[in-house]
């Protein structure tokens, strides 16, 4: 086998994608996981890796809107898409967004580690509009793993979002929940 | 984390794959949702040379349409679960299939696990496999130079083993649509929602005047591919809603594993209530169906 | 003294805490909500290289053979390291975080194993690359050769004479006994006696952030080492294996994504080390996750067998307990966890007499060590399932017998410490039951519900012969904002978070301006480890009292200043007032600098102290004290496939004072929901020494969709020893749910599990003493045998290799591949049978159905009993 990271055509390529609103181009191992790239190539360290198997859901990253395990996906296989982050949910003066201060104000952090995933998947739940009960939040989360919580101030947090962008989509309807759903 | 260098190649279209496959032959994979293949990557159990993508092939074509074609469903093989699960051409034609690939894994495996990826990886816990085995469907295989028909119970031979040569993929699958008269059920049981059923049945039922005209009963996770059990569908003939449950005894044709999920007595006694559970709920909306 | 009294600030009007018992978010929240918090392996710095591990594919061998040439020929490896390469191969455990030594527990492990491995997934080898790509490619290249030795997989056959010797110095690793009373007159005048026989299994932390740290030489040489840690003091151990001083080795801890215990031993901190000290470049090491559930301590897999005497009204007159741990290979902490399992065999209840014998064996399998319970948690199966047991035998009511039995103010427990503190295990029976009102119904046909309480007792802070302590450092700046310095690693249960509000509290400063510097082995005063519920008791009373003789400083100066006394003086925020005196914080502290006062505080709290315990246990003080509590537990079981939903659950502690409500709450939410998974999920399945369980598809886990709601019940009697009377909370919340499921389940069914974890084959076999009077099982539902079968040869590691030889597109085992992933094998340390290449698939699928075959009968029994 040649040298790893040898430049042999077709073993790394430029990949490019806009990451949280940023362009990004880079080159980097053909093999490289969408993970691996956002966090060791482009700098984006909040999704964790904590499997590799994508089950455990700390991974988990929007991709052209549906939540993904970056993990299980090679960077080259998205070459081009809108990827969002938690670290993308922020404001642009850097306070939490609508999500992540639903995330706050109910404790549904303790560690952290599984949050940042947590949060993309409540993001990919926000954003269709449709609001789901208890029930279905949590059936929604099951693939997202959390140690410490107990889930319960998770579901929570989801709720109170939920609320919230029903609140905010008022009449201009799924626009404005999407909007309020970043 | 154990991912190692390979060379990446993009097909284009699916065609494209197979004269790839044919360039690199045993050195290369086919990479679409890569659902099952790269666990295996990430855990350095497999170690392709080439990784060849179909996953953006087709944009416009085929390969990522559902729709339907003599009465039978069509779906090509590069359709998500999640669109499956949520099309509303396959809900009317089939609903069996869209529930069963709504119970796969969790919504991030749904969201890029493909139908051809599934059918061809033919793990024997799998949703996807066990309704088409159910269901009596047919893959459209190709080389890019000719295409073939394999019916499911002839393509999925045996724990993760299919009949696909080393340049063919599946291009579509198409599905009978369910007819006037039939209820349909699937049923699945896993320690955790998402998990890897430890098994699982499918159910199609016609009735007619109160009793079982025609079934078709097939079970997943019991043995190294899909069994359909026709022993039962025979047992079933004649029987009302109430009576059959108590119409056939053991199954017959399974040969499940032990693992650290279940053991084999479990999975066996498990595959039992499951056919049973399913030929009651596919009674019900086949009578339902009637009103 | 009690906890209330010396708490000092007023802890009668619990309604005049500003900042104490308020819900605040934590301050550590907000950034790992954004995003931006930095764990272990989120760090990369220039120049930086890759480490890992070679592992042991086997539970005990000889190492016959070592040779890197390989490896060290692939282009980016810098270094592969042996044992023979460390300069003192060993690490010791006397007592984490301490410098008292106590001979009776020391225990050792090489670093790296040179000539014999004891357990699948030692490690043997050390690889140092350039990238990680380098790494994986080099990693398979190192050759080791295995020659089997005999090895025992079972305590009880490890404590056998001849049994194979896991060390020379024999398999027993540690034994405690309780002798109290008359046991034999106890069981002699006893008019019930009940008896049974309990298995816990091994369990992993399953944190959701692997293992991972990175190391690097500082300008000034020293060896700096940033890691996923419950405890900085391992630099000790590190400057011990490196043969440096102490004071050239710094470890500072990040946010930790979850501990548990599982970070509490040394994880990547020696191998980071080393490799930093060989190459001179920063190192990062990052564990994957099924090299973690492989190789890390697990919990101890214990069997307990009870006697319980008592009177036919319900009084126990005595307990009769062996419990017999599996150690593992290496002794970690197990001596420790099983003292603990001896205090706390009895439970919450006057006891009468009582004899324990519990026992600790090496065996060859995974090694044990601290997990969130630490002992304690396990035997609540043993004694709440007696207690249940007996309540059914005696006619009275789950919660009659507890509130009969509970301890209090002054009673003794068995092993000899007086009870000084209240219990209010009857309000927390009493606020559980009252609040689940009526069992729910089934929600359908072939469904039953079934209704579970357990009680327990956990104790917090370290053991007392430990001479435990704690420092923290607390300091104004000029500006009047506030800096505290601890050497606290925060694990996600808002350790650090606590001291801010603690100091806020005493000095009247909102939480906004108090900026808190923990986990730094150099920098900040060293607190012990993340342990052991005693971070809020240690370095929260550290704080604390650093914050009152901080505050007293002031007030004297203002005092002086004003000429009144300190004692008209109070605190209030941004001004000293009182006795006509109205001065701004920044005026009192120039005040404080113009008169040579400090305008800070460093304090050690010390921890109460005890006799050295010895094997026969019998102590005034072990504990400084211990949190009661309750938990209900509300469940359905479907009757065709033993499946168990749980409907609700409950769970009331006394927490003596809830600093901050929404972490206890937390705490008390995330650890029943992990008891939970022990209860029915969970299990770290060894094969014949193997670890079958090494990936989150196999070791199962609680999801959103395994637990309800928790309601957490806080109750608060002042009484507890921490800072405002404040009780530990992490451990706790963990011990009952095993019980409660249990007792659950015996309820719904009429016939208990005694072996965890709950499956539902294992509900099945309960189910069915339900044939004869309850409704009909289906057809063909097998006898089911709930001794473990043993496993099909189809592990994860075959499953897969299984998979790797056939593509996609393949019908045929492509041989490179096969041998490919037979080497991955070897070096990753899965199971497998190595020598044999697959060639044919035909071959494969008999080979799979000879050993299906094979089995005509229900299969030995694997696990004892289970």
């Amino acid at each position: 086998m040649s040298s790893p990271g040898s430049t042999d055509v077709g073993r790394s390529l430029a990949v490019h994608m806009t990451v949280n609103g940023r362009p990004i181009t880079r080159v980097a191992g053909a093999h490289f996981t969408l993970l691996r790239w956002l966090r060791d190539v482009a700098g984006v360290t909040d999704p964790k890796y904590g499997c590799g198997e994508g089950i455990c859901g700390s991974c988990t990253v929007l991709v052209d809107g549906a939540a993904v395990s970056s993990c299980l996906v090679l960077a080259a296989q998205v070459d081009g898409a809108e990827v969002a982050t938690a670290s993308g949910l922020c404001e642009p003066d850097g306070s939490l967004g609508p999500l992540q201060r639903a995330f706050h104000e109910h404790h549904a952090a303790q560690c952290g580690f599984c949050t940042p995933g947590m949060l993309m998947a409540a993001a990919a739940m926000l954003a269709d509009g449709r609001p789901r009960s208890r029930a279905e939040i949590r059936s929604e989360l099951h693939g997202n793993l959390c140690r410490c919580t107990g889930y319960g101030p998770i579901v929570d947090a989801v709720e109170a979002a939920q609320r919230a962008v029903r609140a905010a989509s008022g009449p201009t309807g799924p626009t404005a929940s999407a909007e309020a759903a970043r | 984390m154990f991912t190692r260098p390979f060379r990446y190649e993009r097909a284009e279209r699916l065609a494209e794959a197979s004269d790839l496959l044919r360039r690199y032959g045993e050195d290369a994979k086919v990479i679409a949702g890569g659902q099952s293949l790269m666990p295996l990557i990430n855990l350095g159990l497999a170690a392709p040379h080439v990784v060849i993508d179909i996953s953006r092939a087709d944009q416009d074509g085929g390969p990522r349409t559902i729709g339907s074609d003599n009465g039978y469903l069509t779906i090509g093989t590069l359709v998500t679960h999640s669109r499956l699960a949520a099309d509303q051409v396959a809900a009317r034609m089939q609903p069996l299939l869209g529930a069963a690939a709504a119970r796969i894994g969790n919504s991030r495996v749904r969201n890029r696990g493909t139908l051809g990826g599934s059918l061809a990886h033919s793990d024997p816990a799998a949703e996807l496999p066990l309704a088409m085995v159910a269901l009596g469907a047919e893959y459209e295989v190709s080389n890019g130079e000719q295409a073939r028909y394999i019916r499911a119970e002839e393509f999925h031979l045996g724990f993760l083993t299919t009949p696909l040569e080393a340049d063919e993929l599946i291009i579509s699958a198409r599905v009978p649509s369910l007819g006037p008269g039939w209820g349909w059920a699937f049923q699945e049981f896993s320690r955790r929602d998402g998990d890897f059923a430890l098994a699982a049945a499918a159910a199609l039922v016609r009735s007619s005047g109160g009793a079982i005209v025609e079934s078709r009963v097939a079970v997943g996770g019991v043995n190294d591919r899909p069994v359909r059990l026709a022993d039962i569908e025979i047992a079933l003939t004649g029987a009302t809603t109430e009576e059959a449950a108590d119409r056939f005894g053991a199954i017959r044709g399974i040969d499940p594993v032990s693992d650290t999920g279940a053991s084999a007595a479990y999975r066996a006694h498990l595959a039992q209530v499951l056919v049973k559970r399913t030929v009651i709920e596919a009674c019900q909306r086949s009578e339902a169906a009637h009103v | 003294m009690t906890g209330a009294e010396r708490a000092g600030i007023r802890t009668s009007k619990p309604d005049e805490l500003r900042v104490v018992r308020q819900p605040l978010p934590r301050h550590d929240q907000a950034e790992k909500i954004a995003g931006s918090t930095r764990y272990a392996a989120d760090l990369a710095l220039a120049h930086m290289l890759h480490a890992r591990l070679v592992r042991s594919p086997v539970p005990s061998a000889k190492v016959t053979r070592r040779d890197a040439t390989e490896a060290l020929a692939v282009p980016g490896v810098v270094a592969v390291l042996f044992g023979e390469d460390v300069p003192h191969n060993l690490i010791r455990v006397d007592v984490p975080g301490q410098a008292v030594e106590v001979a009776a527990l020391k225990a050792s492990m090489e670093v790296l194993a040179t000539d014999r491995v004891r357990f699948h997934g030692e490690p043997v080898a050390l690889v140092v690359a350039e990238t990680e790509d380098a790494l994986a490619e080099a990693c398979d290249l190192v050759e080791i050769d295995y020659a089997d030795l005999p090895a025992v997989f079972e305590p009880a056959e490890a404590l056998q004479v001849g049994a194979p010797a896991v060390h020379d110095q024999g398999n027993m690793l540690s034994e405690w006994n309780i002798d109290t009373g008359d046991i034999d007159a106890a069981f002699a005048t006893a008019e019930v006696v009940v008896e049974g026989s309990y298995q816990t299994q091994a369990v992993d932390h399953a944190y959701l952030e692997p293992e991972a740290g990175v190391g690097w030489l500082d300008d000034e040489g020293v060896l700096n080492l940033r890691v996923a840690t419950q405890v900085v003091e391992h630099y000790r151990d590190v400057a011990r294996i490196l043969g440096i001083p102490e004071a050239r080795v710094r470890v500072t801890a990040p946010y930790v994504g979850g501990g548990f215990g599982g970070k509490e031993d040394m994880t990547v901190e020696p191998y980071v080390a080393m490799a930093v000290w060989r190459t001179r470049r920063p190192v990062r090491m990052q564990w994957t996750r099924q090299e973690s559930l492989l190789a890390r301590p697990k919990r101890h897999r214990m069997r307990m067998e009870y006697r319980t005497a008592a009177r036919a009204d319900g009084t126990i007159l005595g307990q009769d307990i062996q419990i017999t741990a599996d150690a593992g290979a290496y002794a970690h902490l197990s001596a420790l966890v099983l003292l603990y399992s001896s205090v706390h065999a009895c439970g919450p209840y006057k006891t009468g007499a009582v004899r324990l014998r519990a026992r600790c064996a090496y065996t060859n399998n995974p090694p044990t060590s601290a997990f969130r319970g630490f002992g304690g948690m396990q035997v609540v199966f043993g004694y709440e399932s007696q207690m249940d047991v007996l309540a059914r035998r005696l006619g009275l009511s789950a919660a009659e017998i507890r509130k009969q039995n509970a301890l209090s103010r002054g009673d003794v427990l068995p092993v000899g410490q007086p009870i000084e503190t209240e219990v209010q295990l009857a309000e927390t029976i009493d606020a559980v039951v009252s609040r689940a009102g009526p069992k729910p119904p089934p929600s359908g046909p072939r469904k039953v519900t079934g209704r579970g309480i357990a009680s327990n007792m956990q104790s917090y802070g370290r053991l007392t012969w430990l001479n435990d302590s704690a420092a923290a450092w607390v300091g104004f700046q000029l500006d009047g904002s506030l800096s505290v310095r601890c050497g606290v690693p925060d694990i996600g249960g808002g350790q650090a978070s606590s001291l801010a509000q603690i100091a806020s509290e005493v000095l009247a400063i909102p939480m906004e301006a108090i900026t808190v510097h923990f986990g730094d082995s150099a920098l900040t005063p060293l607190a012990g480890t993340t342990t052991a519920t005693r971070q809020l008791l240690m370095s929260g009373n550290a704080v604390y009292e650093a914050s009152m003789q901080l505050r007293e400083q002031i007030l004297c100066a203002v005092g002086a200043k004003t000429e009144r006394s300190a004692e008209s003086l109070r605190l209030e925020p941004g001004r000293i007032v009182g006795g006509g005196v109205d001065v701004s914080l920044g005026d009192a502290l120039l005040t404080c600098r113009r008169a040579n006062v400090p305008i800070e505080a460093l304090r050690t709290y010390f921890g109460p102290k005890g006799t050295p315990v010895i094997r026969e246990l019998r102590a005034e003080r072990v504990f400084p004290d211990f949190t009661f509590g309750t938990h209900l537990c509300d469940l359905e079981v479907d009757l065709d496939t033993g499946q168990v939903t749980v409907l609700r659950y409950i769970a009331a502690h006394d927490v003596g004072r809830a600093i901050n409500p929404q972490s206890v709450a937390g705490q008390i939410s995330g650890g029943a929901v992990q008891g939970l998974g022990m209860a029915l999920l969970e299990e770290v399945v060894v094969e014949e020494g193997l670890n079958m369980t090494s990936g989150f598809f196999q070791y199962m886990i609680p999801t959103a969709t395994d637990v309800p709601d928790i309601e957490a019940v806080v109750l608060e009697s002042g009484e507890g020893m921490g800072p405002f009377g404040a009780r530990g909370i992490g451990e706790p919340s963990i011990g009952p749910p095993v019980a409660a499921v249990a007792s659950a389940i015996h309820d719904a069914l009429g016939s208990r599990p005694t072996v965890l974890p709950i499956t539902p084959e294992r509900v099945l076999a309960c189910a069915s003493g339900l044939t004869s009077r309850g409704p009909a099982l289906p057809d063909g539902l097998i006898s089911v045998d709930i001794r473990r079968p043993t496993f099909e040869r189809l592990s994860a590691a075959c499953a897969y290799r299984m998979i790797a030889s056939r593509s996609f597109s393949h019908a045929r085992c492509s041989s490179t591949l096969s041998r490919k992933c037979a080497s991955a094998d070897r070096a990753s340390g899965w199971p497998g049978r190595h020598d044999r290449p697959l060639r044919d698939v035909s071959t494969d699928d008999r080979l799979l159905r000879s050993a299906e075959s094979g089995r005509a009968s229900p299969a030995p029994v694997r696990n004892p009993g289970g």
